[in-house]
């Protein structure tokens, strides 16, 4: 279990909290949907999982540990798969892999291992060797999430992992999505795409201005309606950009 | 319009060039108003009505003005490898007597190798014109007019110039090295090699900034990959893509300019100088490399970044005597020079290829330059670390 407990984060004085008393329980396991309208503070949330950020008040507790003590003896637990390609466009596929997994201080062969596991995983075999600045979308898309996938982390952060992939290349990375949660271990997905949580999503958190509007199961936030429905109903038709 | 909106490029057009214009303005106001800023000296051996003639007929020339005479010969040699003066000039003793017995007299020049021949050449001309008069005046006050012509005539055609011997002053401790004048070659390359090295803030900019905003860095920084390990990914292999583009820029010197009619660079002869060589060369390019991360964190874009490290760069050869030696610069500009790495460097190099120096030599430049890196390497943790909390 991954605790949220009370978290305020604010980027300067003077400026709104960017996260507001924000308490969500995520059952290991799980995909967990994080919804919100722009500037809702998901990127908050997540960098704060992910170590980049610190929480001003509140906690974050995993398996009944504080974060930063669990990760001390889990250095890859977490991983974070941001929107952009976080990845070197001048290096082959492989050599993406082999970088990222070298610089988590894998040993030779279990980063041999891992790369071909996370190769195999996202099918980017056949472009192994090839530059990944010349990828097309939907592979960069895969070979950002295969990056991710190195360290064998316990939990996975996916902020907005299909943004601009044709269909095909969405339904794979759903399902892979799905695979990596069936061996037990957590997914944070963050998305824009509805139909996207609604289909691989078993717990949501709606957030809005900082705070947590709604949480649950995924048809304990339904009840009955579309997730677009019940996502417009409490955070409004106003524009926000 | 989106000129006008382009913030860097209008950086580049018009704050650039002003910035520029200014201080090489600064820098050769001396020069171009024939103002002295450059100084020698006269040491007189001979104390004879000639020589003082000759020492009190040198006067100010264009850049070079006459300072309070030296003590003695070590005095002299002592100021000119200070950079106090850039000649002394040795009047020997048995000055006037070469003179008088109608023989071709000599003088002695004490001169620094950094300074460029095309000065040094004015200088040896009008030295040999003043002497030549002083030496002309003797004559006609001995034969006086009214001697017979003939006589006067025999005296008169032994007036040539004097010969004069120039001996580029080296580096304490190393007198008995061989010390030649240095060619053009010798004093452009050391200069122009390090404002090249410089400019791996270009390249370390695109690929930091390339990486924090794609969120590579994020992402690493997620995985716990410790900020130092980053940094010394970058550093490492900068500094030696760096020393392989000083080994080119050296080459080029060594070997391609000969080929277009130019001379030579001549490299120092013994090991410890090329050791010396090659620390001072490191330390340039961990001062070069950390300077370029500092301003790959600082700047927010690719643009920043070039306008910052570009205008840096430009500025920091200009106040450092890479595109105006030191020397042209009016005496107030002149201590600025110190405040630039590109200056700390051109001495050591001048140290080393011009002055034949050893390790001791250079020492002071190695660590300043070492400091500057690690400084600038310090600055660039905490601007990340910073970055990383916001």
């Amino acid at each position: 279990m991954i605790r949220l407990d009370n978290l305020r984060y604010r980027y300067r004085p003077g400026v709104p909290l960017a996260l507001d008393g924000v308490s969500v329980s995520i059952a290991r396991g799980s995909i967990h949907g994080l919804l919100g309208p722009n500037g809702a503070g998901k990127t908050t949330l997540i960098s704060l999982l992910a170590g980049l950020l610190v929480p001003q008040e509140g906690c974050i507790v995993v398996d009944g540990e504080p974060l930063n003590d669990w990760r001390a003896a889990r250095l890859n637990a977490i991983a974070l798969v941001p929107q952009d390609y976080a990845f070197y466009p001048m290096l082959t596929v492989a050599e993406n892999l082999a970088f990222f997994a070298g610089v988590q201080g894998l040993p030779r062969r279990e980063r041999q291992c891992q790369c071909a596991k996370a190769l195999a995983f996202s099918r980017l075999e056949t472009v192994a060797n090839q530059r990944a600045g010349e990828l097309s979308g939907g592979l960069r898309r895969r070979l950002n999430l295969a990056v991710g996938l190195t360290g064998e982390p316990e939990i996975l952060l996916l902020d907005e992992p299909t943004v601009g992939v044709d269909s095909q290349s969405r339904r794979f990375l759903l399902e892979a999505v799905r695979q990596f949660a069936a061996t037990g271990r957590t997914v944070l997905y963050t998305s824009h795409y509805m139909e996207e949580v609604e289909a691989v999503c078993t717990d949501v958190s709606i957030i809005d201005h900082g705070k947590v509007l709604l949480a649950g199961s995924a048809a304990e936030v339904k009840c009955g309606r579309t997730l677009e429905q019940v996502f417009m109903e409490l955070t409004g038709h106003s524009l926000r950009d | 319009m989106a000129l006008i909106r382009d913030r860097h490029g209008l950086a580049a057009l018009f704050i650039m060039p002003a910035v520029f214009i200014l201080i090489m303005s600064l820098a050769l106001a001396d020069s171009l108003s024939g103002q002295a800023s450059l100084a020698y000296v006269v040491l007189n051996l001979d104390d004879t009505p000639v020589s003082h003639a000759l020492d009190a007929r040198l006067g100010n020339v264009d850049l070079l003005k006459k300072s309070v005479s030296p003590v003695d010969e070590e005095d002299a040699r002592q100021r000119v490898r200070a950079g106090e003066i850039a000649f002394a000039v040795v009047i020997p003793q048995g000055f006037a007597h070469q003179i008088e017995s109608n023989q071709t007299p000599g003088l002695r020049f004490l001169a620094d190798p950094a300074v460029p021949s095309m000065v040094r050449n004015g200088f040896r001309q009008h030295v040999e014109a003043v002497a030549t008069r002083v030496w002309l005046t003797d004559v006609l006050e001995r034969f006086g007019v009214s001697k017979m012509l003939p006589e006067l005539r025999q005296a008169t055609e032994h007036i040539g110039s004097p010969e004069i011997a120039i001996e580029a002053v080296s580096s304490q401790g190393n007198e008995a090295a061989v010390a030649v004048l240095p060619s053009s070659v010798q004093q452009t390359v050391p200069a122009w090699l390090i404002f090249s090295m410089f400019f791996v803030v270009i390249p370390i900019s695109a690929v930091f900034i390339g990486e924090r905003q794609r969120g590579t860095l994020q992402r690493l920084h997620a995985q716990r990959v410790p900020f130092r390990l980053v940094l010394a990914g970058k550093f490492v292999p900068f500094v030696a893509v760096n020393q392989i583009q000083a080994v080119a820029m050296v080459a080029v010197g060594r070997w391609l300019v000969p080929l277009f009619g130019g001379e030579a660079l001549t490299l120092p002869g013994n090991a410890a100088a090329l050791a010396a060589l090659l620390m001072l060369s490191l330390a340039v390019s961990v001062a070069a490399v950390g300077w370029a991360l500092f301003i790959a964190s600082l700047a927010r874009s690719s643009e920043q970044a070039t306008i910052l490290g570009g205008v840096g760069n430009i500025l920091m050869g200009a106040i450092g005597g890479i595109m105006v030696p030191r020397f042209v610069m009016p005496a107030s500009m002149q201590a600025w020079t110190q405040l630039s790495p590109m200056n700390w460097a051109l001495e050591g190099f001048h140290q080393i290829m011009l002055r034949q120096g050893s390790i001791a030599d250079v020492l002071p430049a190695v660590c300043t330059l070492g400091c500057f890196g690690l400084a600038a390497l310090a600055a660039t943790a905490f601007l990340n670390r910073c970055t990383a909390s916001t």
